[in-house]
Formats: C-alpha cells, structure tokens, sequence
C-alpha cells in the first residue's frame, strides 16, 4: 500500500466514524475509530418560558460552555458546564410552592460533566463524570462506555454502564438527607444501511430505588422503587437532490410507574448558499397516565399508606414541538446558530384520546443562541 | 386497588415491556444486518457530512432532553449517566 492509498482508507474511516456516533455516548466529532484531531470549543444560551392560560409560569435561562479538546492521537477529554437561572411557579396543579399559594419559586443550578475517551485498536472506551447542584438536589454520576467498530467501519456496537446517587433535601423541610440510586445499563447498534444511510438503535435499562416522590406537592407520595426501559432508534438519510438530511427517530419508554410513552421527531436540514442552513423539525410525544396519579378534584382518589400523585407531569397527555433553527458557518471553522422552539401539552392530544381530564394546557417556548468554534 | 396490587401490576408490567423492548431490538438489529447494503470507502462521502451525525451539536442535545425531562413523566434512551433533577 502506497503512502497515499493509506492516507486516503484513514481518513475515509475517519469520516465514516464521525457519521457513526451514539447518542450520549461520545460527540459526533468524537466518534473516531482514532482520536479527532481537532477541538471544538462552544458557546450556548438558553432562554425558556412556560405558561398557562393566563398565567405566566416558568423561566430559565441557562448559558453553557462546552469544550473537547485532543490530548493525543489516541485520547481526547471533554466536558461542559452549565449554570440554569430558574424563577417562577411550576405548573399547577397543587404545588405548595407554586405561585398558586403566591410563594413561587427561586433557584440555580450548576452542573458539570468530564469525560476522557482512549481509542484502540478498533475500540473506544470512555470515562465519564457528572455532578449537579441546586439549593435542594444534589446529584453525583458516573460512567463507563464501550464501543467496538467493525472491521468494515460499518457497523458500531455499543454498551455503556451509568449510576447516579442523588440528595434531596427540600427547602420546605419535608424531605431531608432523602437519597436516591439509579444504575443504567445501555445497548445500541449502529449500522450504514447505504452510502446515503444510517440508523442506530439502543435499549437502555434503568433501575432506580429511593425517594422519588415529590416534596413540593400535596399528599405526593411514589414508589421507592423504579424501573425504566427505553427503545431509541433514529434514522438518518442524506437526499442528494436537494442537498439536505431527513432525520427520523422513534422512542418507546415503559415506567414502572405504569405510564408508557411513545415519541416521534423528525428534522429536515436544508443545506443553502453562503454556508447557511436551515432546518424546521416537529416532535410529536405521547404518554399514558401513571398507576397512582388522580384526576382533579384534588384529592380525589387519594387513600393513606398509598401511592399518590396529582402531579400532572405523570397524567396522560399528547405534546407537539415544532422547532426552527438556522445555523451559518463561516471561513475559519465558526458556526453560529439559532432557534426558536414552541411546545404545548394537551390532554386530547394523547394518541386514541383517553387524556387525563380537567387539566389546563401547558405551553412552553424556548430560544437557543449558538456558537462554535474548531480548531 | 390496593397500593401493594398497583406496585406489582406496576413490577409485571416493566419486566413484559422489558421482554418486548429486548426481543424487539434484537429481531431489529438481526434485520439492520441482513438487508443493507453497505458501501464500500469510497462510497461515505455524504455519510460523513454534520447533518449526518446522530448528535452533532452534544451541548443543545442535553439541554434540550432536560427541558423535556421536566416536563414529561419520564426520560432517557440513548445514554447513561445523571443530570440533575429539572423539577421544576
């Protein structure tokens, strides 16, 4: 093999690597075989609002900093921090803090994660680290992924281990030194279908035991035990006629708490001239109700020593966001971008009818600002 | 319903969706590797284009499944590891 025919098979696998990433797992310009050799350094902000008829609820403005930068030819380290300004009242329905009893609520969070990928012998194995903080919850989290990458380059197999410990420790009083586990297990598969295709799929398990009822809202009592399972798969397709990418994804999430979602999105990323593109996308999500929540009138179904929950984030319900970003790159490796995102709950919006009665729309914007810079 | 009866309808329902979730992947992954077409090196070019990228921007992709972590009964699929608790 020539000099040059080597040069050229390396960086055709280290394109079809970077079109190869997992979600969650490592970043797209991450997703080598071998180590990128090039940071990336990035700027996001964050405005969202919420509301509900009449009554402004909800906002948070939230700037992040993002960065990855190569170690060596076989490592690179990332991470993120990110502060959330939060003010407001939480949606109703009966939240003792909300702005319904006129206390309201004020808040900060401030998360941060690391990780550090080695890359090997058609291998990359990652370690990850997370921490988060806000006046009554604390979460410390860590993990561990895996991937393996065809000789081909074709296909990725994936498997990645997480777990959380939480504290709670509400600003009411009602939930001290509270603690919470979760441990993750993930799988996923990512496949070429063509040389204009790609879809990755992976199940993710999660087992949870602590508190996770909700000290903010009235006679909220939960399990102490949960279990999740989540089926994510996304599809990509390059349409060269009009020089733009459908994406397409599916996600179906069973909670032990007896609800069951689905979701379905879908993005259209319009390549135009001068290095603009926009793309619109919608996102349609549907969910059932969970076995201990209760119709309105407060408290109605309510009996002691059980599980209980009004909160409406657990009834059933349909939601629609429908989004529109438009990004430039410009000479010298400079992305900016920004979007604007619309979301509204609706409880004859869950899919075949049957959402939980008697509950006021829920609708949500949210503004994102970008920039990104490679070198 | 008695509580403990919820929990575990609630405990036989999560392990047949986890049955199903399971044996639904498989027979999917089974497929996937069945009938494409791989291309061959040469072939990628479009496949390593931004748009192509399943996250290609990792920062508003986390961001964005907080927002609806908050807001919805439950979230995840496709990662592992913890955030916070975006209760509000």
């Amino acid at each position: 093999m020539t000099d040059r025919e080597r040069k050229d098979r390396e960086r055709s696998a280290t394109l079809i690597a970077a079109a190869l990433a997992l979600p969650g797992i490592l970043p797209a310009n991450a997703s080598a075989q071998a180590a990128p050799d090039e940071g990336v350094v990035a700027l996001r902000y964050y405005d969202y609002r919420d509301w509900q008829p009449g009554a402004s609820r909800m906002t948070v403005r939230s700037p992040t900093l993002y960065a990855l930068v190569p170690l060596s030819d076989t490592t690179t380290i990332e991470g993120s921090l990110t502060h959330d300004a939060m003010s407001g009242a939480s949606p109703l329905y009966h939240n003792t803090l909300s702005g319904a009893s006129g206390l309201g609520v004020t808040d900060y969070r401030t998360a941060g994660d690391v990780k550090v990928t080695r890359y090997f012998d058609g291998n990359a194995l990652a370690l990850g680290a997370a921490y988060s903080d806000e006046r009554d919850y604390t979460s410390r989290a860590a993990s561990v992924e895996w991937r393996h990458f065809s000789d081909d380059r074709n296909r990725t197999y994936a498997m990645g281990f997480g777990a959380a410990y939480d504290r709670i420790d509400s600003s009411n009083g009602l939930a001290t030194n509270k603690r919470r586990e979760t441990y993750d297990l993930l799988l996923g598969i990512t496949q070429v279908l063509s040389a204009e295709a790609l879809i990755e799929s992976t199940l993710t398990w999660s087992q949870g035991r602590g508190y996770y009822s909700d000290p903010y809202k009235l006679l909220d009592q939960r399990p102490d035990r949960r279990h999740i399972v989540a089926w994510l798969t996304r599809y990509n397709q390059y349409v060269p006629r009009f020089d733009a990418t459908l994406r397409l994804g599916y996600r179906y999430l069973h909670d032990s708490f007896g609800d069951e979602s689905h979701m379905l999105e879908a993005a259209w990323i319009q390549s135009l001239p001068r290095g603009f593109n926009v793309t619109p996308s919608v996102r349609y999500y549907t969910q059932s109700a969970a076995g201990f929540y209760h119709d309105p009138p407060f408290p109605q179904g309510f009996v002691g020593g059980s599980p209980y929950t009004a909160d409406t984030r657990l009834s059933a319900f349909g939601a629609v966001t429908l989004g529109l970003r438009v990004a430039k790159t410009f000479a010298g490796g400079t992305t900016a971008d920004v979007a604007l995102n619309f979301y509204r709950q609706r409880s004859a919006w869950r899919i075949g009818g049957g959402g939980s009665p008697g509950l006021e729309e829920f609708s949500a914007r949210w503004i994102e600002f970008g920039i990104e810079k490679r070198f | 319903m008695t509580g403990s009866a919820r929990r575990i309808r609630a405990n036989r329902g999560a392990r047949a969706s986890a049955r199903f979730a399971a044996v639904l992947w498989i027979a999917c992954a089974l497929a996937s590797c069945a009938t494409f077409d791989p291309p061959k090196p040469w072939e990628k070019g479009d496949l390593a284009r931004p748009s192509m990228r399943f996250d290609s921007d990792p920062p508003a992709a986390k961001a964005t499944q907080h927002i609806y972590q908050s807001k919805e009964g439950a979230a995840g699929g496709g990662a592992v590891g913890g955030g916070g608790c975006g209760c509000n």
